[in-house]
């Protein structure tokens, strides 16, 4: 990939460095010096060769820059949280996104169990006391309280939180979580809400991702319902806490203590905390190993090689791709919704039509292949019967899944049926059948497929809409006025 | 039948009588123990609702005058406890005193302080502290290990220091997850280090007097062997002749440049000075250290090695669950004993 152009926003990593260097043509944003006007002129002066960018936790990539460099392709993050890279602005210019997922879950889960023991335990604390001979003139060191055993909620099940509360577990910690939604983990208790989380725990850790809902996640109620001998562990970002309620509470000992490793104006943190003996403090170390930082500069490399060779990118960030088979009104309606869970759109019709984000595929088997999730929204009628066959299941794949709020004969059913039992199609949510009301037995069974009795319109207000369409329609002849809603 | 005061103090209360109704010996009176250690307010309550306790450092008498008017009491006491490396030996010299001792009952988990042959001899039962400490030591060792390996008390510093903004991001630590950890001593304390350490994704072999059944983690006779396997080793064994100096110089350089030493049993466990030059020449990475030879002075060798070295003042029992689960427990041997019952965690003659 000698002739991709790649910007390194920092030197954030000596070994990924050196590497891009000798691999790409790497350009150094931080060569240029730092006032506004100078950068850009960096940027305008090289904007033909970038085609890449390299950001991290620190320094994202926003709408400006996007518009800087009108070559760039795609931005390959050294980190696994991109909040500060502009997911909308990227996907508006087509550009594509990859970050560092599980390279440092354990590294970082590793720190968030090792930052609640050294706050519960005050390890750095009785550090400082030996290291100044206190020990011998103040004799024995204070009384701290146990880890083992202690209450464990977490913010965010997901790879880091799942690896904490493994952790945690061994511990003899009752573990317990929110998350958007519930997980099948039946032995870690969910809450719907961050408030009776921290109310029925000991030690919050916040593990989630970064985004509008999340941020000041851990506000004053929080910390109030945390309380007095609560503990507070954020491995996630600053933004998630608000720093300023977190630090008066700490000065007041409303709240017990707490384990940071992340802070909203780093490298600042807040100085009122530094004199406290219930915190400990750590420069954004959650993924600092030599090993994962190796890992993680890998991985960015292979994603930039991946791009570079038209293969697929190894870690795309996304939510999963979600594939539809006619973008009609129900088809767009759909796409609205789960493009604000950050997915992908792709869609598969007879003609194709203009929507900038959604990406088009000529057949029902390509759009298979590159989603994660297909579903069925197209009306039924000869050319669409059985267009979900079993070359486009097996396309769609072990990990794929189909859903269909169409009709039941847009899908073979039998088809279907074996792929599943065979675990050649990952799962499906059903809401039609070719032979309604009867459903295949052999899914009855089944754990990765959800049913549901044709129930897509089954809400009294569409309904009671239905109702007074058809009312409508029929008036409208009645009286010689034009339909409402004629098909034919 | 006529219900008949025994010992003839008509004013005893209705609780201490309740209390000490199913250890009162043909006196009446609540048996005695020697207390030889001292107690913070709530264990010496407890122990006084029970017991007659003869409190050897309320004395203020030197120890042999004070065992010799210990013994010299009607109904003499039966059982004593005692504290771990304290200034009381449990030995001969301590039985000849008081001959009527029968039990001991210690509130630590190593018996280095106790002459196990010479109890045997006499027919003397002890009780050590069993499990109690067993999670927070082993909680510590846990917590000593991710601070050396991710620095984290050296990032605290650092932060605190105002270095962050200054002098930029942190030098990098060592992943822990996958390590290989060699544990000596694989009792309590060690099993509970073990399992803990698995679920951080690490590979657990240990050292002991003789394999454990069912334990499914490597075994190595030789801790040289153990070392060289390992990256992280931690010691968690008792002190007695075999294990004094069981980490020297050739177990360290086995270790190796990378390796990381954990220290929660006794500072004797380890060449302490070998230590010290280990880590000056970079013969080993880091160490976590929760006891030293000559505590509590500064071990200023070891503090002159600002991140590479993590030490507490011998704090791994040191929270306020372990005091109170080790005040319930002493009392329960005590019971235990004086209702003619085995000891909840009796110690034996090692084989």
């Amino acid at each position: 990939m000698d002739s991709l152009g790649v910007l390194l926003v920092a030197p954030m990593n000596a070994y990924l460095e050196q590497e891009l260097d000798r691999r790409c043509r790497l350009f150094r944003l931080w060569e240029a010096p730092p006032e506004p006007d100078r950068r850009a002129e960096f940027l305008r002066a090289n904007a033909s060769s970038i085609r890449a960018v390299v950001p991290y936790a620190a320094h994202g990539v926003d709408a400006a820059m996007l518009d800087a460099l009108p070559r760039l392709e795609i931005v390959a993050s050294y980190s696994v949280g991109i909040d500060r890279v502009d997911l909308a602005a990227c996907r508006a210019r087509g550009v594509r996104v990859t970050n560092t997922p599980d390279v440092l879950t354990d590294d970082v889960a590793d720190l968030a169990v090792g930052l609640a023991i050294a706050v519960l335990r005050k390890i750095p604390q009785a550090d400082r006391y030996v290291r100044a001979g206190l020990w011998k003139s103040k004799g024995d060191f204070t009384l701290t309280t146990r880890f083992s055993g202690k209450r464990v909620g977490i913010l965010g099940l997901g790879r880091i939180g799942l690896a904490v509360a493994k952790r945690a577990e061994a511990f003899g910690c009752p573990i317990s979580y929110h998350s958007r939604s519930e997980k099948p983990f039946p032995k870690y208790t969910f809450y719907t809400n961050v408030v009776d989380l921290a109310a029925n725990c000991d030690v919050l850790i916040v593990a989630c991702s970064l985004n509008k809902e999340t941020h000041h996640i851990v506000n004053r109620k929080v910390i109030d319902a945390l309380g007095p001998k609560g503990v507070l562990i954020n491995i996630g970002r600053g933004a998630h806490v608000d720093e300023p309620e977190l630090v008066s509470a700490l000065l007041e000992k409303r709240l017990g203590g707490a384990g940071l490793d992340v802070f909203e104006n780093e490298p600042f943190a807040p100085e009122q905390l530094f004199d406290l003996d219930n915190v400990v403090l750590v420069p954004h170390v959650g993924s600092d190993t030599e090993e994962t930082c190796r890992a993680m500069a890998d991985l960015v490399l292979q994603n930039l090689e991946a791009h570079a060779l038209n293969q697929p990118l190894l870690t795309p960030f996304s939510g999963k791709r979600v594939g539809i088979i006619g973008l009609g009104r129900i088809g767009l309606a759909v796409a609205k919704r789960v493009e604000a869970f950050d997915c992908p759109i792709n869609y598969y019709q007879r003609t194709k039509q203009e929507y900038p984000n959604y990406t088009y595929y000529p057949s029902v088997i390509e759009l298979a292949t590159n989603s994660d999730v297909l579903v069925v929204a197209c009306p039924l009628n000869e050319h669409t019967r059985h267009i979900v066959n079993r070359e486009v299941m097996e396309a769609l794949g072990p990990k794929g899944a189909l859903i269909n709020i169409g009709r039941g004969p847009h899908v073979d059913e039998a088809e279907i049926v074996a792929a599943l039992v065979d675990g050649r199609l990952g799962g499906a949510g059903l809401d039609v059948f070719e032979d309604e009301p009867n459903v295949p037995e052999a899914l009855l069974s089944l754990d990765n497929v959800v049913l549901v009795p044709h129930v897509g319109s089954g809400t009294h207000e569409t309904r009671k809409a239905m109702a007074d369409l058809v009312l409508g329609n029929l008036e409208a002849h009645v009286s010689g006025k034009p339909l409402l809603t004629q098909v034919v | 039948m006529r219900f008949q005061w025994r010992g003839g103090a008509a004013a005893m209360s209705l609780s201490t009588m309740v209390a000490t109704s199913s250890a009162a010996p043909a006196s009446g009176k609540p048996p005695a123990i020697l207390l030889l250690r001292p107690v913070d307010p709530p264990f010496a309550v407890a122990l006084r609702e029970r017991f007659r306790v003869l409190d050897f450092l309320s004395s203020g008498e030197p120890l042999p005058a004070f065992l010799a008017a210990a013994a010299a009491v009607p109904d003499p006491p039966r059982a004593a406890v005692v504290m771990g490396g304290g200034a009381v030996r449990v030995d001969g010299v301590l039985f000849d005193a008081v001959p009527s001792l029968r039990c001991v009952v210690s509130t630590a988990a190593g018996i280095d302080h106790i002459d196990l042959p010479e109890c045997a001899r006499r027919g003397v039962v002890v009780a050590n502290s069993g499990k109690v400490y067993s999670a927070d030591v082993a909680d510590h060792a846990v917590g000593m290990l991710i601070d050396v390996m991710r620095r984290v008390s050296a990032a605290d510093r650092y932060v605190r220091r105002g270095l962050w903004p200054l002098q930029g991001d942190y030098p990098l630590g060592s992943k822990l997850s996958g390590k290989r950890v060699g544990i000596i001593g694989l009792g309590n304390i060690g099993s509970l280090i073990a399992k803990r350490l698995e679920a951080f994704g690490c590979v657990i072999s240990y050292n002991s007097r003789k394999p454990k059944d069912s334990v499914p983690y490597s075994y190595f006779a030789d801790v040289r062997a153990l070392a060289a396997d390992s990256d992280v080793l931690v010691v968690s064994c008792a002190l007695n002749k075999e294990t004094r100096r069981i980490v020297d110089g050739e177990v360290l350089d086995a270790l190796g440049p990378g390796g990381v030493l954990i220290n929660i049993g006794r500072g004797a466990n380890v060449d302490e000075a070998e230590l010290v030059r280990a880590l000056r020449e970079g013969r080993i990475a880091g160490a976590g250290l929760d006891v030293f030879d000559g505590e509590p002075k500064k071990p200023a060798a070891l503090v002159a090695m600002d991140d590479k070295v993590v030490m507490t003042p011998h704090v791994a029992v040191w929270t306020t669950e372990s005091r109170s689960d080790l005040r319930d427990h002493t009392v329960a041997n005590l019971e235990a004993f004086f209702s003619g019952e085995p000891l909840l965690t009796p110690v034996t003659m090692l084989p």
